[in-house]
């Protein structure tokens, strides 16, 4: 199913939409996002990943020297990112044992190594954005990118604890005449609503016949935590620039290594076109 | 041959090296005294490409090998410690992978030269079966390779593919498990496919590019007008007329398609190395999990017009073989091309509307049936209505890729009546260039040069 994902600038000013094929219902996001080569970004991302995410998580793939890539020191890694019994050329281990996150949580929590390849930068980025209290379900959370997901919302002590309005679009006869202006109804709340949207469609199959209906949920800002929702979003923001960086941490030199291969193969491609046309000046 | 040929030396080392190995004889029988068409367009490139992915694979992997672990345990991890810490080993990596799906790039466009210009025709066709032998390796050497990184679309497309052969009758079931090695692909599925993958078939793969080779230098190349340069040499020195030496003519025109292809690949390997997810899944990210399988298993993009015909072809008399036969057979049909055209000429200059037309429809329906291989069935929607209730299956995409697999193979099973009865234009003696002898006209295609 596509997704379609709308990011808004830091200055909150819309950048054209893109959307791209993933799993899970159709999401809408509002928030910032950050830049690859902005530093301080990564730092902050880096603290809020060791803070919160290692509890439970491993970058098993990821050691803390690499860190001296954001222009931190080896001490400074050691000080402020590592557990005092962690050396600087370890990888980063959960704080909780996998035994013992198998037996409180059912299963053990996934590496996030190079979790922001395998579920993309932008549905990450809406992931962590995407948590709402939820009465229904064991862990009180849910998520509006990843239904039903068995993580809670860690962070609800930055965010605050927001809410969730579903609204279902139905064929009644009456006033919705039939299912396409069901769905153009639902459509039409889901483009206009200015906070974090999912659309999806719900077949059901009763006495022999198909019910269809498509339902809108759309986040519902609650109580405030420790950040104002503008900070929340950058937080988030550094988050996810941070862990795109873990997934790759060779990314931008790899571009900045490409853009001198091009270079190079540029001049190699006029010699070369120079040296066949020599040559082939004597065939007629 | 070669060998037959005395040296040029008259003295000194080479004289004496010479008698022993006839190295300057190869040298004049391959390079600087093979003579090449001189019309060769832009299609004659993807050839000597073709060899220069295979060096690359070959030399990537040897340094991939050096730090890759075929262990169910460690496989996964290995290959990050090779993205990470091994010095340039996300180089190194990427090339492989990108490498991977260029290979197939550069041999389809090979192949489709090859239809195009009616290159497996008489005498041409043992280079054509060592070419379809090399298909054949190279997606068995892809299949292999694949599993290698034990992520999820490894493992799950591995599991797909070896249990295509549990849908023989009888002898399937115990078949797949004499394969994987196990009852499910496991670790000793992996170390298998390891050793197929870095010296079985890299091995049977050299061999066939050399008789690939060898029996091509034998006949002479074939060129974009389909005729038969030797017809035509010069009655004193008996060099083709229309020929030209391969060195230095052919190896400074190559260097030029080199380059290009370098910069097309570069810019792959450093600015999009999982080119939107068809070179690199994004679910490839997540290790090898049996107890997880993912929602839409989608093979990597170059085999998916064969995944697709696969998926069309319904069971029959209850048994699933049949997809597993037309696939098959799509991929074996290649062998029989040269027997079943029929045709007067060999070009698609001088070939007439008939030969034109199906081979456009194969085309549209090879590219159509990759598009939908690596969809859900259901991406164009479902049949409503009265059709509905007649149909075993109401997905529109799988009625599209029926009707891509009749196009495909249409184009295999009628080319003996529609080859022989087309109207085809008369073959010039000479082949075009330049100015002289007049082109006739042939369409589309002289644009290509």
């Amino acid at each position: 199913m596509k997704a379609k994902f709308l990011l808004a600038s830091l200055a909150v000013a819309l950048i054209p939409s893109l959307s791209f094929a993933a799993g899970g219902p159709e999401v809408k996001i509002v928030g910032t996002t950050a830049d690859r080569t902005d530093v301080a970004s990564l730092q902050r991302g880096a603290r809020l990943f060791v803070n919160h995410c290692l509890n439970c998580h491993s970058a098993q793939y990821m050691r803390y020297n690499r860190l001296t890539d954001l222009k931190l020191t080896p001490d400074q890694i050691k000080q402020n990112l590592m557990f005092t019994t962690d050396k600087i050329g370890d990888t980063m281990k959960a704080a909780i044992s996998p035994k013992d996150a198998k037996e409180w949580f059912g299963a053990v929590p996934p590496d996030l190594s190079v979790m922001a390849r395998s579920y993309t930068t932008e549905r990450l980025g809406a992931y962590l954005r995407g948590f709402y209290k939820d009465d229904t379900r064991e862990i009180g959370w849910n998520n509006l990118v990843s239904p039903n997901i068995g993580m809670p919302h860690v962070l609800h002590e930055l965010s605050g604890t927001n809410t969730v309005k579903a609204t279902v679009f139905k064929a009644d006869g009456k006033e919705v005449k039939d299912d396409s202006a069901a769905k153009a109804l639902a459509q039409k709340a889901f483009i206009a609503s200015n906070t974090m949207a999912t659309f999806e469609h719900h077949v059901e199959k009763k006495d022999n016949k198909v019910e269809s209906s498509y339902i809108v949920k759309t986040m519902v800002p609650g109580t405030d935590g420790r950040m104002t929702p503008p900070q929340f979003d950058v937080a988030m923001a550094d988050l996810t620039n941070f862990m795109d960086y873990v997934a790759e941490p060779h990314k931008a030199k790899r571009i900045q290594l490409g853009i001198l291969v091009m270079f190079l193969l540029s001049i190699l491609l006029a010699a070369a076109i120079w040296l066949k046309k020599e040559f082939w000046k004597d065939v007629h | 041959m070669a060998s037959n040929t005395p040296s040029m030396f008259k003295s000194g080392f080479m004289k004496w090296f010479d008698e022993r190995l006839p190295l300057t004889p190869t040298i004049k029988a391959h390079l600087t005294e093979y003579y090449t068409p001189k019309n060769f367009n832009f299609w004659y490139y993807f050839g000597s490409l073709a060899m220069l992915v295979l060096v690359l694979q070959i030399v990537t992997g040897i340094f991939l090998t050096m730090n890759y672990k075929p262990d169910a345990a460690t496989a996964f991890g290995s290959v990050e410690y090779i993205m990470r810490d091994v010095d340039y080993g996300w180089l190194i990596r990427y090339m492989h992978s990108t490498g991977a799906s260029m290979f197939f790039v550069v041999v389809y466009l090979h192949m489709c030269r090859g239809l195009l210009y009616g290159s497996y025709r008489k005498p041409r066709e043992l280079i054509w079966i060592f070419g379809c032998l090399i298909y054949l390796t190279l997606m068995g050497e892809a299949f292999f390779g694949y599993l290698l990184p034990w992520g999820q679309m490894s493992f799950w497309g591995a599991q797909v593919i070896v249990n295509l052969f549990a849908a023989i009758p009888v002898i399937g079931p115990e078949l797949a498990v004499w394969i994987r090695g196990d009852f499910a692909v496991g670790d000793a599925t992996l170390n298998r496919f390891f050793a197929f993958h870095v010296i079985a078939l890299p091995l049977v793969l050299l061999g066939l590019v050399a008789a690939h080779i060898v029996a091509l230098h034998e006949v002479g190349s074939n060129n974009p007008d389909g005729i038969e340069i030797k017809k035509n040499k010069d009655p004193k020195t008996g060099i083709p007329l229309d020929g030209i030496p391969f060195h230095p003519y052919f190896t400074v025109k190559d260097i030029v398609g080199v380059v290009v292809f370098l910069m097309i690949f570069s810019a792959i390997v450093f600015f999009m190395p999982e080119m939107g997810g068809y070179f690199l899944e994004y679910n490839n990210f997540v290790p090898a999990d049996p107890l997880k399988t993912p929602d839409h298993i989608a093979p990597v993009w170059y085999f998916t017009p064969y995944y697709s015909i696969l998926r069309a072809v319904p069971p029959f008399f209850g048994l699933q073989i049949w997809g597993v036969i037309a696939m098959g057979a799509a991929t074996m049909i290649f062998f029989a091309l040269p027997w079943l055209d029929r045709g007067a000429v060999k070009s698609i200059r001088y070939r007439g509307n008939h030969w034109k037309t199906f081979f456009t429809i194969f085309i549209v329906c090879f590219l159509i049936l990759g598009y939908l291989g690596v969809k859900p069935t259901s991406v164009w929607g479902q049949f409503g209505g009265a059709w509905a209730s007649i149909l075993d299956t109401k997905d529109v995409a799988t009625w599209v890729a029926r009707l891509c697999t009749v196009g495909y193979f249409a184009f295999f099973v009628l080319m003996p009546w529609y080859t022989k009865v087309d109207k085809t234009k008369p073959e010039p003696t000479r082949v075009t260039w330049g100015d002289a002898p007049a082109k006739p006209k042939h369409g589309a295609h002289a644009a290509a040069e």
